[in-house]
């Protein structure tokens, strides 16, 4: 006599397993990072309506729970930047005369331009900025 | 064995661009939130007049609307595609049809939202 | 290195229980005792009504899975010494599939799947054997190899949430094997295979949880061959778009 009991997921299955975790919380990367886009978008706005639209748009980014917002949002990206680039292997098949390139090259292709990015964008900016502003005055 | 072929997804669509989104972010998000973290507020402490100026001005520059246009865009579209399949994931009882319109159409209208002040400016 | 361990085993009589139950046993165990071996002691010396699965007991023939604290695992390759620090260890059926009878799951969903994207070397025309063998290169070879070692155990279905979300989706071992021949430079039946991969419990219903990969006890890493798959999909799409743009048949 058959009488199989049926597989059930239940709402809460990813809390039960480190590696779902680790995969929520990658996927939960999005939601801090989709307000902070919004806000960069209604800065945008702010920025076409004239200086001290700008300048209020400016100490809004600088009020508390922005800061908070954008700190949560750095760890984020960070995260989200870390788990995209164990994947990239995964995905990306290089061949080549032997074979294909291996993971962890394709890897360091990836994480050594990125953190370049990361590092110099940032004093890149503050350069330029400092350069416009420097002349403009 | 005869067998009914499936309806062709739609996914590619959305995935290639969560994909391109996710790429650029990783590749720029870090950088770009740093700068509105630190930079910005540092440089323009002094000189909001000069600092208006210079944003105002890397925005009106053809290729700094692009990356700002592609980043933003693409920003909405990868998050959205997660925080869709994040609530299937969850059980939230909707339909995947119904939380696909308005994710993609949020992405969709945020984005020609960016578009049209970018090119505002 | 020997001592003895609590097993916890779920049991579920179909005839008797109309619930799962919990029953636990001493094991003694020693350096080369086996998930396995523990359940054939339960079973020779402690309760002759266990029912679980196995066969070759060298992690081959793919019949053993078991969630071993809450981790699909093949019985014959997971070591009592490994838990020699813990205080028991509980064994389930595999997560997501039916269960018939204690640890025997209904496997049937994923060998139905398996079965779908049509797993086996597709040639347009037939050829006689005195036409010789269809030579291929060790590149060529490379390039599926590690994908064609799955032993259909479903540890990746029982890893895979998405899978348990929907059990319509097609699922790792399914997938993989769509793509291993898809590799395949002897293969002709990519087009049979593509639909099922570009329908929505094809490639397309795996968000990437990748635990699949860690679970496979053949390192087949299922997760990549899945994602490269989204990629061929991906391709196909444009493909049939252009196709479409130029007033051609939807395919
Ligand atoms: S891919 Fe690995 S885990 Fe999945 S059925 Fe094959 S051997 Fe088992
Ligand atoms: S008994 Fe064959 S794989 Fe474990």
């Amino acid at each position: 006599m058959r009488k199989p009991l049926p597989p059930r997921q239940d709402a809460l299955w990813w809390w039960r397993h480190p590696a779902y975790r680790r995969y929520m919380l990658r996927e939960a990367t999005a939601l801090p990072l989709f307000l902070y886009a919004l806000c960069l978008l209604y800065g945008v706005r702010e920025l076409g309506r004239g200086e001290t639209a700008f300048q209020a748009w400016l100490a809004f980014m600088e009020s508390p729970p922005l800061i908070a917002l954008q700190a949560v949002a750095l760890l984020a990206v960070l995260w989200h930047a870390w788990t995209w680039f164990q994947l990239v292997p995964k995905i990306l098949v290089i061949p080549t005369r032997h074979g294909t390139l291996p993971g962890h090259w394709l890897r360091l292709a990836h994480v050594v331009p990125a953190a370049l990015c990361w590092l110099l964008l940032p004093l890149l900016a503050w350069w330029a900025l400092g350069q416009f502003a420097g002349g403009g005055a | 064995m005869t067998r009914s072929l499936p309806r062709r997804s739609q996914e590619p669509v959305a995935w290639s661009l969560f994909g391109a989104g996710g790429m650029l972010l990783a590749f720029l998000g870090p950088a770009l939130v740093l700068i509105t973290l630190l930079v910005l507020p540092a440089l323009l402490a002094d000189d909001v007049a000069a600092g208006h100026a210079a944003v105002l001005a890397a925005l009106r520059h053809p290729l700094g609307a692009l990356l700002a246009f592609a980043g933003l865009s693409l920003t909405f579209f990868h998050t959205l595609h997660r925080l869709c399949h994040g609530l299937h994931d969850l059980h939230v009882p909707l339909s995947a049809r119904l939380v696909g319109w308005v994710g993609y159409g949020t992405a969709t209208l945020l984005s020609l939202l960016a578009g049209v002040w970018l090119l505002g400016l | 290195m020997s001592g003895s361990l609590k097993v916890r085993v779920q049991r579920y009589r179909p005839e008797e229980d109309d619930a799962p139950w919990w029953q636990s046993f001493e094991v003694p165990w020693s350096e080369d005792t086996s998930v396995l071996d523990a359940l054939n002691h339960i079973k020779d010396v402690e309760d002759g009504s266990l029912s679980y699965r196995w066969s070759c007991r060298m992690a081959i023939c793919g019949s053993c899975g078991v969630m071993v604290n809450d981790e699909p695992r093949l019985g014959c390759k997971t070591f009592l010494r490994h838990y020699a620090d813990a205080d028991e260890i509980v064994l389930r059926p595999l997560e997501n599939l039916a269960v018939e009878r204690d640890l025997v799951s209904d496997i049937d969903p994923m060998l139905a799947h398996i079965e779908t994207v049509q797993p086996w070397l597709q040639r347009e025309q037939a050829e006689a054997p005195e036409a010789g063998e269809t030579l291929q290169t060790p590149v060529q070879m490379a390039r599926y190899e590690s994908f064609s070692h799955c032993i259909n155990c479903g540890l990746c279905y029982a890893a895979c949430p998405q899978f348990g979300r929907n059990p319509d989706f097609l699922g790792p071992a399914a997938l993989t094997l769509a793509q291993r021949y898809n590799l395949d430079s002897r293969d002709e039946g990519r087009e049979a295979r593509m639909p099922f991969l570009n329908g929505e419990d094809g490639v397309w219903a795996c968000t990437f949880v990748g635990y699949c990969s860690d679970v496979c006890p053949k390192d087949v890493d299922p997760a990549a061959a899945i994602n490269q798959g989204k990629v061929a999909s991906n391709v196909n799409y444009a493909v049939n778009l252009f196709r479409l743009l130029r007033g051609g048949d939807d395919a």
